[in-house]
Formats: structure tokens, C-alpha cells, sequence
């Protein structure tokens, strides 16, 4: 153990200055920085060592559109093609320039028809007469009311107003392909937008294609906080912590849910979406009902004693062995009979389901208790400012020396937030060595958050250094355990 | 059928002039957006000899939104569930406004000779079929001879 505590004193200072971190961070993402040359800043830990670490920024929506514009003319320049086509090519693409460079550079004419801008072979329709009948509305109009994609499919202007309008109105804007059934050529945007008779479905659109392409993008993804129009850029695509500097929200990049280390993304949705349905009421009732074994009414026992007497059929029966009550004779709230021959058919599917309610209500309780304590904890903050206010009054210490007490209380909401969604993690976890050392480490993590919850509420400008230490000790059981089972 | 878009008309005339062999299509009297629709069980399927009732309804946005068909009679089949309901992707997704009624009914009848339990909406009878397609054959016949004769 003390071997491990020294290796944990050694690289101090981890990020419990945060916001400073993130500050260097964007800095860092915008102009250039090699990992390798930091030595401006020895004693400061490597990036690399912290398992939280994340390079990502903000932006606000003029700067994505700013973004995505100098990507389309980049490409415009590089193909020497129009706009519009280098956004298509984008859009089909998820923004992966060099491919599209390397793939267009190759076979321009292949790389349009596999990317269902231009058809492999064009239809050929009959040439358009003075008079022509739209398929799609069966009138006659004159031929300069008829238009078409690359594919040659003519339908008249107002069927595809109409058709446009139609995608708009359920909420697609990208991938609209042309009416005729069975062609997959892609509706360019110019195309729609021209095509489109009324300006409030174009300022739908234009609202909705904005909202598709930031949730198409693999580098950005929308802040989930509530009314936050931020927009999260980070080159690096994985399931990692985001702060939102505007609305606070902590969220995964990953999934856009709440931040869930050391779950991976795809465990705690089945974890919320266990918490959410009642899964666990069916399990519940076979926990605790069963079923008359005549009538197979299902049977709630409400009361201590075991010789039951359903009330639908007046059948007497014995609730551990579900056996007839008159074979029990004089032997009163124990059977016999069960350790003697067990209703193994009928216990063994109750046993499991008790067995799986026990087993999730275990972890459940933990996961929902850390919730709550979060919860208490900001009053804890609001407390140690009353108090910090209160110690300064009558001159015990100054408002400086106090601070301490805010950063371990920052810390500790940080250390619980991380044993919350340990218990998901373990939930789902086989029973193998990996899990005992995994539990092991969330039992130390336990003991030392919950120490240093204790020194908080009690903290005099005395125990500082003591307090402090609590703070590194806990802060490093959590990296240790992030280190070891935050998987990529 | 005043207001009624000459689109809709045209299919309808076509429809009674030019039926499709095994199906019939008629509008309702007070309603002509709304069909009573026959497919009888094509030949070689268990649904052979039966008679299956459907609705068809054509919404506002037809034909940029696609018709609404139901099953009324009742039908042992993995791609329609026990209220009628079909899971075709012309109906959903794959909907061109080129298609039409008579399209899509034909669709439908094809959908009753070649069943997709890989794409179930009745789930309990996808696997009836997947696990068990020889009895799974059978109950649809059964289930024919009983609703739909």
C-alpha cells in the first residue's frame, strides 16, 4: 500500500484546477502544441496521464457555419468544382475531405454515381412536346412547367414544390431522392430551394439541413443542456467528458448524454432504459407472487403465516412448498416438506427472479443514492460559503485562506459524480477477477470520498494540509479506477 | 368528387376499366379517397383460394405521402400483425409518389406469395415461421380456410 502511495504522491496536482486546464486546452486545439516539448511547465502532469482528458471546443452557430463553409471551398478549390456539389459530396461523405480528394481525384465520373449524384445510365424520356402529361399529378401543362435531376425524370414544378414541401413538413431535409420510384439520385440543394414556392418552409429547411449537418458531422455534436445552442467541435470522436462553458452541462461527447465514466455509452443507455421501464415490476411479482397451484391465480402473501388459502378457489396450501396444507399436520409456519423435497420446478424460476431483483436493487440503490447526495451536496456548497463568510466575520482566517474548503468541495462533487456511474458499470459486469478488482477499487473510492465528506462538514483552517491530503487521496483513487476500466 | 385532384380520378377510372387480375379496388360511395379493397390468396400460397378484405385510404398529401392499407380480414402472416397492419417498405420509407394504388396492391399480393419473416411486425409469427415454417404453413392455411372463405 504505501509503495502505491508513493507512486500517487508523485505526480501531484492533478485537475482539480479545471477551468484553467480547459483554458490551455483550446489554446491548445486551435494553434499547435507537441505533447513531448511542454518542459516550460515540469511540474505539471502530462495530459496524457489523465484519463479524462479531452481536447475539444465551443462554438457558437456562426462559427460551425463559418467551419463548414471553409470546408465546402476548400473542395471547391481543390476539385475545381461548384459549391453546391462540394457540399452534396460533404454531406454524402460525413465531411471526410481526403476521401472524397482521394476518391474524386481517382474516377470523378464513378465517385458522382456511387455517391448517387449523377445516374450510371440516363433515362431517356420522350423529348417534351408543346403539350405533356406529369405522372405524378396526370395534368397536361406546357413544357417549360417541367424540370428534372442529372437522372432525367421529368415531373412538373409544382409536384416537386409539393413533394419538397412533404419532406420538409415530416422533418427531412437531407437525402430526398427524385419521385421516380426505385432512383436514388439525390435532390441538390440549389435545386429544392429553387423548386420551393414558399419562404417559410425555405427558412424551415434551411433551419432543419443546419441541424442535420451538425448531427451528421463526426466532430461536432449539439450541447444538450436545455435552451444551450452551443455546438461541441472535438477532433478526436470518443466517448469523453464536455463541459459547456455556457450552461454548465456536463455531458459525453460520445453519445450526448450525461457524462457516464467509467460506463461505456452503449451500457448506460441499457442501464437508463432498465431504470426507466418496469422490467423490474415483472420481476417484483414473480419475487413476491406466486401462483395458486390449482386455480394459477397469482397470489400476493400479505400476511406471516404460510399455510395460505387462496381466495378464488378455497384452496389450502402451504406457501413454501405450495404443497397441500393438510399433509402438513401440526407443523406450523415451517415446512418441513420444502427440505425434504423442494418444489424445485416452482423455486427455481422464483429463486432467480429474486436473485435478479436482489442483484439490481443492489446496484440500483448506489447508483440512485450518489444521485441524491449530489443533490445534498450543492447545499453543501451553499453551507461552506455561509460559513467561509461567517469564519471571516470573526476574523478566523481570511477569505483567501478559506478557499480551500470550495475546491474540495468542487473535488468531492467531481469523486461522487464518478462512483455514481460505477454502479452501472458494475451491474452489467461479469463475475470475473476484473470485477473483484473493480469493486475493489469502488470500495476504496467509497471510503475515501466519504472521509473526505466528513472533513468537510468538520473543517477548521487548522486541519487544511489534512484536508488537502484527503482531497489528493480521493481525486487519485478516482483517476486510478478511471485509468484502469474507461475503456476507448 | 368536386376538388378531388385529377391524379386520384384518373387511378380510379383506371382501376374499374382496367382491372387487375385478383384484385378489386372500389371507392367508397360517400368517400373517394377511401377503398374497399379484395386480394384473393395467390396460387401456391397458403392464402390460396381465400379472400382477404383490406381499406386503402388516400391522405391529403397523396401521392407525395403514401396510401394508408390495412387488412380487415384476419391473416396469419410474420409481415402483418393482428390488427391488419403491413409491414411493406413501399407503404413506409421506399414510398414514390410514381407509385400508385394498382402498384401497390400488387405489391401486397406479392408480399402474401413470399413472406419475409426476416422483417417481422408480427413477431410471434416470424418465429413461428423461422423455427417452424412447415407448420407455420399449415395455421396460415387453417387460419384462411376459417376467415377468409
Amino acid at each position: 500500500m504505501s509503495a502505491e502511495m508513493k507512486s500517487q504522491d508523485s505526480d501531484n496536482d492533478s485537475d482539480y484546477d479545471q477551468s484553467d486546464h480547459m483554458d490551455e486546452d483550446e489554446e491548445d486545439f486551435c494553434g499547435y502544441y507537441d505533447n513531448d516539448t511542454d518542459d516550460l511547465d515540469i511540474d505539471r502532469p502530462k495530459k496524457t496521464d489523465d484519463p479524462e482528458y479531452f481536447e475539444y471546443e465551443l462554438l457558437k452557430v456562426e462559427d460551425v457555419e463559418r467551419l463548414l463553409n471553409e470546408d465546402v471551398e476548400f473542395l471547391c478549390s481543390c476539385l475545381k468544382v461548384d459549391p453546391h456539389l462540394a457540399k452534396m459530396l460533404l454531406q454524402v461523405h460525413q465531411w471526410k475531405k481526403e476521401f472524397i480528394m482521394e476518391r474524386y481525384k481517382k474516377d470523378p465520373a464513378k465517385f458522382l454515381v456511387d455517391s448517387k449524384i449523377t445516374p450510371a445510365v440516363k433515362y431517356k424520356s420522350a423529348p417534351l412536346g408543346v403539350q405533356n402529361t406529369c405522372s405524378v399529378c396526370c395534368r397536361k401543362l406546357p413544357s417549360d412547367y417541367f424540370c428534372h435531376l442529372s437522372c432525367g425524370h421529368v415531373f412538373c414544378r409544382e409536384c416537386w414544390d409539393n413533394y419538397f414541401q412533404v419532406q420538409i413538413l415530416q422533418g427531412v431535409t437531407s437525402g430526398i431522392e427524385c419521385m421516380e420510384n426505385n432512383c436514388h439520385i439525390l435532390v441538390p440543394e440549389d435545386f429544392l430551394c429553387r423548386s420551393l414556392s414558399k419562404p417559410e418552409l425555405r427558412d424551415k429547411y434551411t433551419k432543419l439541413s443546419f441541424l442535420d449537418l451538425v448531427n451528421t458531422h463526426p466532430q461536432l455534436r449539439f450541447c444538450p443542456g436545455p435552451n444551450c445552442s452551443n455546438v461541441v467541435r472535438a477532433k478526436d470522436t470518443r466517448s469523453k467528458k464536455v463541459d459547456c462553458a455556457q450552461c454548465k452541462t456536463i455531458f459525453c461527447f460520445g453519445c450526448g448524454m450525461e457524462y457516464h465514466a467509467p460506463t461505456d455509452c452503449a451500457t448506460i443507455r441499457k442501464w437508463l432504459t432498465k431504470c426507466a421501464d418496469d422490467s423490474e415490476t415483472a420481476n417484483y411479482i414473480s419475487a413476491h407472487t406466486k401462483d395458486c397451484p390449482k386455480c394459477h391465480v397469482c397470489i400476493e402473501k400479505n400476511g406471516g403465516c404460510n399455510h395460505v388459502q387462496c381466495t378464488k378457489c378455497k384452496n389450502d396450501f402451504c406457501w413454501m412448498c405450495l404443497g397441500d396444507w393438510r399433509t402438513h399436520g401440526s407443523e406450523y409456519y415451517e415446512c418441513s416438506r420444502y427440505k425434504e423435497n423442494p418444489n424445485i420446478a416452482n423455486e427455481s424460476v422464483h429463486a432467480q427472479a429474486r436473485e435478479a431483483l436482489k442483484k439490481y436493487l443492489f446496484y440500483f440503490e448506489r447508483y440512485e443514492n450518489h444521485a441524491k447526495s449530489l443533490k445534498l451536496e450543492e447545499q453543501t456548497l451553499s453551507k461552506i460559503t455561509t460559513r467561509i463568510q461567517e469564519k471571516v466575520m470573526i476574523n478566523s482566517g481570511t477569505w483567501i485562506d478559506w478557499q480551500y474548503l470550495l475546491d474540495a468541495a468542487v473535488l468531492l462533487k467531481k469523486c461522487r459524480y464518478t462512483l455514481q456511474y460505477t454502479y452501472p458499470y458494475a451491474y452489467y459486469m461479469e463475475k470475473t477477477a476484473r470485477k473483484q478488482l473493480f469493486e475493489y477499487q469502488q470500495a476504496q473510492l467509497e471510503a475515501e470520498v466519504e472521509n473526505l465528506s466528513w472533513k468537510i462538514e468538520r473543517a477548521e483552517i487548522t486541519d487544511r494540509g489534512d484536508l488537502e491530503n484527503q482531497m489528493d487521496i480521493a481525486e487519485k483513487r478516482r483517476q486510478t479506477l478511471l485509468k484502469d476500466f474507461l475503456e476507448f | 368528387m368536386a376538388g378531388l385532384p385529377r391524379r386520384i380520378i384518373k387511378e380510379t377510372q383506371r382501376l374499374m376499366q382496367e382491372p387487375v387480375s385478383g384484385i378489386t379496388a372500389l371507392p367508397d360511395e360517400n368517400n373517394a379517397r377511401y377503398f374497399h379493397v379484395t386480394v384473393i390468396g395467390p396460387k401456391e400460397s397458403p392464402y390460396e383460394n381465400g379472400t382477404f378484405k383490406l381499406e386503402l385510404f388516400l391522405p391529403e398529401e397523396y401521392p407525395m405521402s403514401a396510401p394508408k392499407v390495412r387488412f380487415l380480414t384476419k391473416i396469419y402472416h410474420p409481415n402483418i400483425d393482428k390488427l391488419g397492419r403491413i409491414c411493406l417498405d413501399i407503404l413506409k420509407d421506399k414510398w414514390s409518389p410514381a407509385l400508385q394504388i394498382r402498384t401497390v396492391l400488387l405489391s401486397i399480393q406479392a408480399l402474401l406469395s413470399a413472406p419475409n419473416p426476416d422483417d417481422p411486425l408480427a413477431n410471434e409469427v416470424a418465429d413461428a415461421w423461422k423455427s417452424d415454417e412447415s407448420q407455420a404453413i399449415e395455421t396460415a392455411k387453417a387460419w384462411t380456410q376459417k376467415h377468409a372463405i
